[in-house]
């Protein structure tokens, strides 16, 4: 620690002092030399202080051997807890399940839709009909009735800032056919729920998307509480839910406690599902705990030494772990499920990327294996072009044929070739380094910058062998890693030249026409400088010369296509991308990274058992597995 | 009239410049982290309506949070005033400046951004017991060990000093990080005796059983030594040199030569080498409310350095100003205090303050 230096030879001079202090001032100099060890007595207490006693329930410690310690989800200490906050806290985060639920799961591993709040849904040209279980309930013992559903949906229409709002881009109304033809039964509560479908904009698969992703809430804990900050929903925001009272929730579990350090839950013995949905079983772990660290190494420490049971964390070279008992979902490589698929978008207004052949030749000039083996650790498939999985659910709409017709992959001789045809001449150095591009007419070409989040330091590694990778090809290209805080306002309206982002990650029913989407709608247009939400490279602007109808067509047309309509569908889109190649697609990924250690609980899912999809529990479908796994030594 | 009153004259004059630090500190404090063009609002606005695709709902939640953090100008009624266009007015960096200075006075530091709808002052209650209880003891108790070890090694030489001093010297020269890590490595990972992150045992809920205290005190262990050990070798050498320099001055061999016992020479050496340690205890201890960063790090203590370094990085301006002038306040105030108390404890300056003998 710091020291200051100290001149001595300001005490040369030395003096006594010509008469004896005043008594007062001895004493202070006697207290002063107490003063340390008086502080080092207080310092106890401010110890003390630092871990004071805070609301909790009766039992104030949690046994090993009845909680689930999970990780990777919540990152800096809790501020709220509010559903409708855009970015509250574990497990009030989009996609878990532990609290308020959804009206159904997605299944990532079959496709289909799995009862939760809804036991089932039909489907009609306009509209879905949702039914309810007829003895959902929330933790104060109100029935979950279409009239909280109702309540939810319409929240969205009202208040166009919050996270349900988009939907009624989607939606024309949400109605409750029984309480309209008066049929409620007596003594019971409306379970029909109908969704009319916007006719402009016609499609169900984002509707399937809301089913899964939107949480229900009680209608009769939330109207008061807005009703009480007089329906400002800015005000309503600033309620952190973190009292009992507001938080009255449908789901498994219920708040225990919540400090800087951890977010504990316990569970809810009384939950509706236990009975409905499990055969009245219990879910196994009492306790869910979630601590919050500051870094992936104290996950990864924490779940090698068996204090974490699930994490989403990413652990480099996960195969040193398994000896100690850390699992994945495949024992093998790739060792995750990939669903997710990073990659560059580029401008394609800023030249040179708004030559195809730019784009095409870039496709071909970056070491896919390289990004695949040294970048992610070797979790992923092979990469093939294109924008629809090759494994999985989506391989179904893969086509062979297709990716070698119009798609690109790691072939340098290639890339050289295409620049050469295109006019494009690299000029090296006598070290056989890049110095710039030049144009057909012998202009330098604009060197292309890649923005990336400083410290995500997987996807630093992939810029820097996708910088090499072009820079070998003859690209002028070159990394720009940037603060958190820019890269969103630069992702958002369009200033860069290639920027690294997932589009649409969540495995969700919509796949892989929401990923297509996300990459080419160019349903809100705008131009470079104001903030657009999809395709941020701005690509197929329909006010510009070169417009492809026939993607937005497309895109517009899938979600209401079935079987094999819906299969020609995608695989033209999917065609059409790798001609126009707008984005560098790099590698595949896991959603969420999900590993476990099975020191204290045993029965996780994985591929040779997948009962459950490889989701952290509490994590969309990931809660089914809390029904399933066991402590050690018990049955 | 204050000429009477030399000692009282001097702690007006010390605070007056105190306050003049203190305001050009405040100065810096706001206008630094705005010099970037980093625009926080921007990132919570983008992540409030990532999704949100309607440009109606895109501005009026950007407006709603330019209100909440005072960016754009309200009227009486709290109603944003607007321009021709119906576009907000922003508020000036001088009025805002002026807004800040207003609110922290008042005790108000605002609310953060980046933990919305948090305020900073309960982001700093919920960090200061943290920082607090991982460094005043170790530096209070690496402080009192240090020094008197560094006296005896002075005074004793001989084997006690050959092999304390090299010691002194290499664990104030390691870096705090250094120590840190190697501490984990063998002893949390390697070893598995100590736990390697954490403040307790994450199955505890806090509380003043006899369980939580130990297990506390468990978890302690590795980062109180990581500290511990550099104050104590920096301390040390400190002492050991100001002592030596005592040892050598007449009223020690004087005393040596009157036949006083050992101890009571030591401790004539002891209170006259301790006035610029006790200095440095006291700035120490100011600035230690800055929070020990790399060591929270390490195992992950969220105390006020990781506080300040999550706001830094998401350009949390409320959390930053408001964790600056925290340290700044008491950074100032243990400055001030041991300019008071060196002159009330030492005779030579109090006579230099007071114009020499009265």
């Amino acid at each position: 620690m710091r020291r200051d230096s100290f001149d001595t030879s300001a005490f040369t001079h030395r003096e006594r002092p010509k008469r004896e202090p005043k008594p007062v001032l001895r004493l202070l100099r006697r207290r002063a030399l107490l003063a340390p060890l008086l502080a080092a007595g207080l310092c106890l207490l401010g110890g003390l202080g630092g871990c004071k006693p805070k609301k909790a329930d009766s039992d104030s410690s949690l046994p090993r051997n009845q909680t689930l310690y999970i990780g990777g989800r919540q990152w800096g200490p809790p501020s709220s807890i509010n559903p409708l906050a855009p970015q509250p806290d574990w497990p009030a985060i989009s996609g878990v399940k532990l609290m308020y639920e959804t009206l159904f799961f997605y299944d990532l591993l079959t496709g289909k839709m799995v009862p939760l709040l809804a036991e089932s849904y039909t489907e009609t040209p306009d509209s879905f009909e949702v039914l309810l279980h007829e003895k959902a309930r929330w933790s104060d013992g109100k029935p979950v009735t279409g009239e909280d559903i109702k309540y939810t949906f319409d929240l969205g229409k009202k208040h166009k800032d919050i996270p349900i709002a988009p939907i009624w881009t989607y939606l024309s109304a949400v109605r409750l056919p029984e309480v309209e033809a008066g049929s409620v039964p007596a003594g019971g509560h409306p379970r029909r729920i109908l969704f009319e479908f916007n006719k402009e904009k016609k499609n169900p698969l984002v509707v399937l998307d809301a089913f899964e992703e939107y949480r229900m809430l009680p209608k009769h804990v939330i109207e008061p509480l807005l009703a009480s900050v007089n329906g400002d929903m800015n005000e309503f925001l600033k309620i952190k839910f973190h009292d009992p009272k507001q938080a009255v929730v449908s789901g498994p579990y219920r708040i225990h406690s919540i400090e800087n350090e951890k977010i504990a839950l316990v569970r809810r013995d009384d939950y509706w599902g236990n009975e409905v949905l499990h055969g009245g079983k219990l879910p196994g772990p009492k306790y869910i705990v979630h601590p919050v660290y500051k870094s992936n190494d104290h996950f990864s420490i924490a779940l090698q030494q068996g204090r974490l049971d699930v994490s989403s964390t990413f652990i480099p070279r996960i195969w040193l772990k398994q000896p100690k008992g850390v699992g994945t979902w495949f024992s093998k490589p790739p060792y995750y499920l990939g669903s997710a698929i990073p990659m560059l978008f580029l401008n394609v207004t800023h030249p040179p990327l708004n030559d195809v052949r730019m784009r095409r030749a870039m496709g071909f000039s970056i070491n896919y294996t390289d990004i695949r083996e040294l970048a992610v650790s070797g979790y992923s498939e092979p990469l093939r072009p294109g924008l629809i999985l090759p494994f999985g659910l989506e391989s179904k709409y893969f086509s062979e044929e297709d990716a070698k017709k119009y798609g690109t992959w790691f072939d340098v001789d290639r890339a050289k070739q295409l620049l050469k045809e295109a006019g494009y001449r690299p000029v090296w150095n006598d070290k056989g380094e890049l110095v710039e591009t030049r144009d057909a007419q012998g202009n330098k070409v604009p060197t292309v910058y890649i923005k990336s989040p400083t410290g995500w330091t997987d996807w630093e590694s992939i810029v820097r062998i996708v910088v090499r990778s072009m820079r070998a090809a003859g690209i002028d290209a070159r990394e720009r890693f940037v603060d958190a805080s820019l890269f969103w306002g630069a992702l958002y309206t369009g200033t860069f030249d290639m920027i690294m982002w997932t589009p649409h990650s969540q495995p969700t029913p919509s796949k892989p026409w929401s990923r297509m989407d996300y990459v080419m709608a160019t349903a809100d247009f705008a131009p470079e400088g104001e903030k657009m939400f999809k395709n941020f490279g701005r690509f197929n602007n329909p006010k510009a010369p070169g417009y492809v109808p026939r993607i937005d067509e497309l895109i517009q047309t899938i979600p209401v296509m079935k079987g094999e309509e819906l299969a020609k569908g995608l695989r033209e889109l999917n065609a059409l991308f790798m001609q126009y190649q707008p984005t560098l697609p790099l590698v595949y990924r896991a959603d969420q990274l999900y590993e476990f250690s099975t020191k204290v609980w045993e029965g996780f899912p994985t591929s040779e058992n997948p009962y459950a999809p490889p989701q952290v529990p509490g994590d969309r479908m990931g809660t089914e597995l809390l029904w399933h796994i066991r402590a050690k030594g018990t049955n | 009239m204050l000429a009477n009153y030399p000692t009282l004259r001097h702690i007006l004059g010390r605070a007056g410049w105190y306050f003049v630090t203190f305001l050009v500190a405040v100065t810096i404090n706001f206008f630094l982290p705005r010099l970037g063009d980093a625009n926080p609002i921007d990132t919570i606005i983008a992540r409030a309506s990532a999704g949100s695709s309607d440009a109606v709902a895109q501005k009026k939640i950007a407006e709603s949070y330019l209100k909440e953090f005072r960016l754009i100008q309200l009227d009486d009624q709290g109603e944003i005033i607007r321009d021709a266009k119906g576009d907000p007015i922003k508020t000036g960096l001088a009025e805002q400046f002026v807004s800040y200075l207003v609110m922290s006075l008042k005790g108000d530091l605002g609310t953060s951004i980046l933990q919305y709808p948090k305020k900073v002052s309960e982001i700093i209650k919920d960090a200061l017991p943290w920082t607090l209880t991982l460094q005043l003891p170790t530096i209070i108790f690496g402080w009192l060990v240090g020094n008197l070890l560094g006296a005896l090694a002075a005074y004793k030489r001989g084997v006690f000093d050959r092999v304390l001093y090299p010691l002194a010297l290499l664990a104030s020269a390691v870096p705090a990080f250094c120590v840190g890590i190697l501490l984990v490595y063998v002893f949390g990972i390697r070893l598995e005796w100590f736990p390697a992150v954490g403040g307790y045992d994450d199955s505890m809920v806090p509380n003043l059983s006899w369980e939580f205290i130990s297990s506390a005190s468990y978890y302690y262990v590795l980062p109180f030594l990581s500290i511990f050990l550099i104050v104590l070798g920096g301390q040390a050498i400190g002492m050991r040199s100001m002592c030596i320099y005592e040892l050598g001055t007449d009223y020690v061999k004087y005393a040596k030569l009157l036949g006083i016992r050992e101890s009571k020479i030591l401790f004539y050496m002891f209170r006259n080498a301790m006035l610029p340690q006790l200095t440095g205890l006291a700035l120490a201890l100011g600035a230690m409310v800055g929070g020990a960063l790399i060591t929270e790090m390490i195992f992950s203590y969220p105390g006020l350095g990781m506080a300040v370094l999550t706001a830094i990085q998401g350009n949390d301006y409320s959390v930053i100003t408001g964790c600056t002038l925290l340290v700044t306040v008491t950074v100032l105030i243990a400055n001030f205090s041991v300019d008071i108390l060196v002159g009330l404890l030492d005779p030579r300056i109090r006579a230099a303050q007071g114009g020499g003998s009265k």
